[in-house]
């Protein structure tokens, strides 16, 4: 094996990995038809060596960044590396074989090197529908084989030639062939264009220095973790929360129990104590997504990109120092044939949860509590041709206040960074119709010396009669303020129809094949994020902005914020009297 | 005939004059002032009179004037543009709030969302109003309510607001509501800087489309003040030159047009130079070319092929994390300059870039109190920029900072020599910087091999052949004026005005009535890029029309451009253009569908018209090989394969058409230095460009 590599070489070929990965997933998401891939980029890409570890990955959706090394692990289980040949492709989306849900359809290259296997290039993508009992989502379903096809490492071209039996197979057992399709052609292009670009660098570089380089960049991105994890005071550190229920048990709360264990420069994120597993989808693959989830935590509260300079590259290094337990036949480690497609929304609260147990050691790197969901919304029908049409939703939410800053409104926030899909292209293309996509505006934001992020409101109408799955949680357990902040707001999910004059009623978070009737209107108001600090000593020109911008009301100022406003002429109605602000303050400090 | 040209940068105002006499005699002259940061126009007019001067004539006898700025850009990057009101759709309030609703990083919890820290519009502004167009066909579901509109206009007014945006949902389809909004809110505004999101670009996508229209209200008032002062303090000093304003499309436009528009001008400054390289290629007989341009800073980065700009996929068009969806050349910025810093991170690692130590304190050399080691420190240690020509002598630099900034922060932490630090901050910036071509080049089907690497901007020419290496270019040009060949573009320009409008149809099936849709809004689109021709002074017959429309297939989210064949469009050229399309979708991403339908989604008519092309003057013929006539002195220099060898200096204003000038050597001039390594050798061309390639591979 080569020796060490010069500093000077490593950042070359650390550049030249990172921006294969980019340009696999550019190809992956630019090419895709179906609006989940194409403008929500639910995908992910990189390469792997023969040990299967990451040694880059596109900056895409954060589930899927560390997800792949487990289907190649479970790939494994049926093809051993001595049966890959040059121009393989194999399928798989098992979650029992390291998938992390199996709309999250991987599609894998072996690459060779002068006849010689020396890694993989692999992408994952989510794929609007692999014919479940329902159209799109699923929650309440009894086992992993509603769930659709399993695919569970299958050469989908062999040496080169497409099976084409199996094509035809997974063409004819999903409700949109059209863009499924298509949607993998983008995946094995993105895959092949990985073989090109690695084979090429080892050109350049040479093979040796190649992967002595990748050796070292996963070393370097190891050291960078562990010397933040310990500059944190070892110890326990527990934070709990619940879900509102399975989807099917109705208002019976899943118990969310996260113990971090801080060791030296190791940590365990230990997941005792949460609910054992439920009887619906509503379960947590654990190679493929628990364990991805507690890996982003530690990335992004440690190695932070926005207050970072300097690019980390994204490779198996910043996985090692972390180490995930979770009981067997728990909901973040089921048993099969446990289904377990509809595994979002806990692992958002796993990572809410990792940081709201660190928080009291680490208060310049949290956040107060954030959305920590998921509203996964997937609208359908049949046309009058009998295709079917099906689309598949993210709504936004927001985050926690901040040390420095307000949580951000309406945003992706943790596991998930989707794009929305512009309504104008839906309405041109889909029997629904968009009423309303604004920030709410029938509660206030946590309040706090940071405010929490303010959730949005979305309406939409269907025009013909349909069917509708919603994936979603949190309209129980409001986000948590912290170090004086209030609590944020939770979710809410009402249904009206607009032919008809009723109340909007509310509904819970989850609901599997809804039969929707022309007109009827579904709105998901998503949380509200949680406050950071004391809201007295909230800037009052920030109270004064969030006046004006209408997130809140002159009483929520004087009342929670203590602000006294007085008349202005200029227009905005509302300027600030700081003397008595500053007196109404002492007076409720002091109380 | 004279005309000048007029590049504001960051620290440079760049100027060159060229004169036509009357026997067709051509003079050009070149100038540079530093940049006045508070209002460009100070440093304009004062570089225009000076350079007057230097070519001995009368601001008078100016006839055309032609300026690229980055007033507008900086509008945008300093947040402090006007502030801007808005009338919405009822329901959709915030739709410049939640953007895309994709946070900016990943692997973050603390980072900032630019679109709502620091708003265009703030919400306060942002006000509803009941009315509602309906897809696919734009029938009005609820009719604007007139009241609403003109209440909102009267509390802007009150507010003092300089800039109205009126955007409403699916008025791509039909922009009724939209331009009657308008018409109320001018009415009650007259002073104001008022656009319709349908009037500034008329596409589908609500985000993108209000988010332009934003931008352009946003940059409005300010930008159109900068324009009426750049005229007035031009007519001051007597200049009645007809003035035209550089766009990001590449073509020019007039002050009132840019006031109109200025969301047009956001790549105003770096578009002249892509212009200035493709005729630059043009002189040296090269077509397929690939820019960059290497300021202090930042390089730009932008492909010609076959002669022709690359225009960005509009998707793709944004500036300072907001989209804005108006035709741009497609230009590449990266951090990576001259002034780009070189350190040990905490763990270890050689970084460099992209903070950079910019002009002021500049390098560690410029001895200004800069003590962090830059690429600029590197090349002075490597002994490729000699201090008696560093911008022509006008700026003492000590070689010895440099040493001591690349010991104390590079070399003792590494372990290695100062040389080895030195080349390793040459090969990390120099890697950055061919990593970022690759990603516009390779990754888009386009072969470097085939492609000349223009590099330009002061220190262009400095890695120039380094990077011709790494992404194996056919060759490099050093143009005969590196550091002003912005300008140069701006004299070689044409007006361009486009016009856009959505219509979706399928190619494959288009129908008779979708053929005479599509038929009529190009004649409507045509018609007005006549009339803006017209407005301009250009005559029918020297009227170019272009017609491009954005394709996807079926159900994709991203449309390429397809140019769309001349004459009518029939059933025939429908076919022609998804042909086209698939040709476009396998360069682009390596693979094409031909049995899928292939849908349009955006027509464009771009009007333009030829103009007067710049000559510099032929060079005498030499034809001699290291003309000693033109050879300086030699000193050591160290090359990229750590070799340090003594190096002849030539002066690049002593050459002539033909010399040779074989590696190891280095061409100096004022504000700029040609590295030629050993192995290679540098062709003069006629005009004094340099053709760069390998020993043996010459022409």
């Amino acid at each position: 094996m080569a020796k060490e590599i010069d500093p000077i070489t490593l950042q070359v070929i650390g550049g030249a990995l990172h921006a294969i990965a980019e340009q696999m997933g550019n190809v992956l998401y630019r090419m895709s038809y179906s609006s989940i891939i194409r403008e929500s980029q639910d995908l992910g890409a990189g390469l792997f060596d023969l040990d299967y570890n990451t040694l880059c990955e596109s900056d895409s959706t954060p589930m899927h960044i560390g997800s792949i090394p487990g289907y190649l692990h479970g790939i494994e289980k049926n093809i051993p590396k001595t049966d890959w040949k040059p121009g393989d492709v194999v399928i798989h989306n098992h979650p029992y074989y390291g998938a992390s849900h199996s709309p999250d359809i991987g599609i894998v290259m072996p690459i060779f090197y002068h006849g010689e296997l020396v890694g993989f290039s692999a992408n994952t993508a989510h794929h609007l529908d692999i014919g479940a009992a329902t159209p799109g989502l699923i929650i309440d379903v009894p086992d992993v084989f509603a769930e659709g096809m399993l695919l569970n490492g299958l050469k989908l071209y062999e040496a080169g030639k497409r099976n084409e039996t199996l094509w035809r197979y997974i063409s004819g057992n999903t409700r949109v062939p059209g863009l499924v399709m298509r949607d993998l052609e983008a995946q094995i292009a993105a895959a092949e264009l990985g073989v090109k670009l690695y084979c090429e660098l080892m050109d350049t570089y040479g093979r040796d220095t190649v992967e002595q380089a990748s050796k070292q960049l996963m070393d370097y991105s190891e050291h960078m973790l562990r010397r933040e994890i310990a500059k944190i005071p070892d110890g326990d550190y527990t934070a709990e929360g619940f879900m509102d229920d399975d989807g099917r048990t109705r208002d019976v709360r899943l118990p969310i129990k996260v113990t971090v264990r801080v060791r030296g420069d190791d940590v365990e994120v230990d997941l005792t104590g949460s609910s054992p597993q439920v009887p619906t989808a509503f379960n947590v693959p654990f190679e493929g997504s628990t364990k991805v989830a507690c890996y982003f935590a530690f990335r992004a509260l440690l190695l932070d990109t926005y207050t970072n300079q300097e690019y980390i590259p994204q490779n198996e290094g910043s996985f090692r120092p972390v180490k995930v337990t979770a009981p067997l036949g728990s909901i973040f480690n089921p048993i099969p044939p446990a289904a377990c497609e509809a595994r979002f929304n806990q692992i958002q609260r796993v990572v809410d949860l990792i940081i709201k147990a660190l928080a009291p050691v680490l208060p310049d790197k949290c956040t107060a509590g954030n959305a920590a969901c998921l509203s996964f919304a997937s609208y359908s029908g049949v046309r009058e041709t009998g295709d079917y049409w099906v689309l598949i939703e993210v709504n936004e939410a927001a985050m926690g206040g901040r040390p420095n800053s307000d949580g951000p409104d309406t945003i992706e926030e943790l596991m998930r960074n989707t794009r929305n899909n512009p309504l104008e292209d839906l309405g041109m293309h889909l029997p629904m119709i968009c009423d309303r996509y604004e920030i709410r505006d029938d509660v206030f934001p946590g309040a706090g010396k940071y405010r929490g992020g303010m959730g949005v409101v979305k309406s939409q109408r269907f025009l013909t009669p349909g069917f509708m799955t919603h994936e979603s949680d949190r309209n129980e357990d409001a986000p948590w303020g912290i170090f004086g902040g209030q609590d944020g707001i939770p979710a809410r999910v009402r249904i009206h129809n607009a032919a008809r004059a009723e109340e909007p009623r509310d509904v819970y978070a989850k609901f599997s094949g809804m039969r929707a009737e022309l007109g009827d209107v579904v709105s998901y108001l998503s949380p509200c994020g949680g406050g950071f600090g004391n809201p007295l000593e909230r800037d009052p020109a920030k109270v004064l902005d969030d006046l004006l911008d209408e997130f809140i009301t002159p009483e929520h100022a004087l009342e929670v914020y203590g602000v006294v406003l007085a008349p202005v002429s200029n227009g905005y109605k509302w300027g600030l009297d700081l003397p008595a602000t500053e007196a109404l303050r002492a007076t409720m400090r002091a109380a | 005939m004279i005309r000048v040209g007029v590049d504001v940068g960051g620290t440079f105002t760049d100027l060159v004059l060229e004169q036509v006499d009357t026997g067709g005699r051509r003079r050009v002259f070149t100038h540079k002032v530093s940049s006045t940061i508070g209002d460009q126009s100070v440093g304009v007019v004062r570089g225009v009179v000076e350079l007057c001067a230097i070519a001995d004539v009368q601001p008078g006898q100016i006839d055309a004037l032609f300026h690229g700025t980055t007033v507008a850009t900086n509008i945008v990057i300093e947040r402090n543009g006007a502030e801007v009101g808005m009338i919405t759709t009822k329901g959709f309030r915030d739709i410049l709030h939640m953007g895309r609703h994709k946070r900016p990083h990943n692997f973050s919890l603390q980072f900032d969302v630019p679109w709502q820290s620091a708003p265009l519009i703030k919400r306060r502004n942002r006000i509803v109003v009941d009315e509602r167009i309906l897809p696919p066909d734009g029938r009005i579901e609820t009719r604007l309510a007139e009241d609403q509109v003109e209440q909102a206009a009267e509390l802007f007014a009150e507010r003092g607001l300089e800039a109205v945006v009126i955007g409403f949902l699916f008025s791509f389809l039909n922009n009724d509501h939209e331009l009657r909004a308008a018409e109320i809110v001018r009415r009650v505004m007259p002073g104001a800087f008022i656009c319709a999101s349908s009037e500034v670009v008329n596409t589908i996508r609500e985000y993108e489309r209000f988010s332009t229209a934003a931008m352009n209200a946003y940059i409005g008032p300010r930008t159109k003040r900068y324009l009426d002062n750049l005229k007035a303090r031009l007519r001051e000093a007597g200049v009645n030159a007809y003035v035209r304003i550089m766009q990001s499309n590449g073509g020019v436009s007039t002050i009132e047009q840019a006031s109109r528009n200025p969301v047009g001008l956001l790549l105003s400054g770096p578009a002249g130079g892509v212009i200035g390289g493709r005729w630059t290629g043009e002189a040296c007989d090269q077509r397929d070319i690939i820019t960059i341009d290497i300021g202090g800073t930042s390089a730009d980065i932008s492909v010609i092929r076959d002669g022709a700009l690359t225009i960005k996929n509009p998707r793709d068009t944004e500036v300072a994390h907001l989209p804005v969806l108006v035709p741009m050349i497609d230009i590449d910025a990266i951090g990576a300059g001259g002034g780009s810093i070189a350190y040990v991170d905490s763990g270890g690692a050689f970084r460099v870039g992209p903070k950079s130590a910019g002009a002021e304190p500049g390098p560690a050399c410029y001895g200004k109190g800069g003590t962090q080691p830059t690429v600029t420190d590197a090349q002075v240690v490597l002994g490729r920029l000699d201090p008696e020509h560093f911008l022509g002598g006008g700026l003492a630099i000590d070689p010895a900072l440099s040493e001591q900034a690349i010991r104390t922060h590079l070399a003792e932490p590494l372990g290695m020599s100062v040389k080895e630090a030195a080349l390793g901050v040459l090969k990390i910036i120099n890697n950055n910087m061919s990593l970022a071509i690759a990603s516009n080049s390779v990754a888009r089907g386009i072969d470097p091999r085939n492609y000349s690497l223009m590099a330009f901007g002061g220190a262009g020419p400095l890695h120039g052949v380094a990077l011709g290496q790494m992404i194996a270019a056919k060759n490099v040009i050093s143009p005969l004026h590196p550091g002003i060949t912005a300008a140069m573009g701006l004299l070689v320009t044409e007006p361009r005005y486009e016009f856009t409008q959505s219509s979706l149809a399928i190619l494959q099936s288009a129908g008779k009535a979708e053929l005479e849709a599509v038929n009529a809004v190009f004649d409507r689109l045509q018609a007005e890029a006549a009339a803006q021709l017209a407005a301009d002074g250009i005559p029918p017959d020297r009227q170019r029309f272009e017609r491009v429309a954005e394709c996807r297939y079926v159900g994709q989210g991203f449309e390429l451009r397809v140019a769309v064949p001349h004459g009518p469009f029939t059933a025939g050229s429908a076919q022609e253009m998804a042909r086209r399309f698939f040709a476009v979708h396998r360069t682009e991403y390596g693979h094409a569908f031909e049995d899928q339908a292939v849908q349009m989604v955006t027509l464009r008519v771009i009007g333009s018209s030829s103009s007067d092309t710049l000559a510099l003057p032929l060079l005498e013929k030499g034809g001699r090989r290291n003309p000693s006539e033109a050879a300086l002195y030699a000193r050591p220099t160290t090359f990229d394969d750590g070799e340090t060898v003594q190096t002849a200096r030539f002066d690049r204003m002593k050459l002539r058409a033909q010399d040779v000038v074989v590696g190891p050597a280095v061409i100096v001039q004022q504000n700029s230095t040609t590295i030629v390594p050993p192995g290679y050798a540098a062709t003069v061309i006629k005009l004094g460009d340099l053709v760069i390639a390998r020993v043996g591979q010459e022409g």
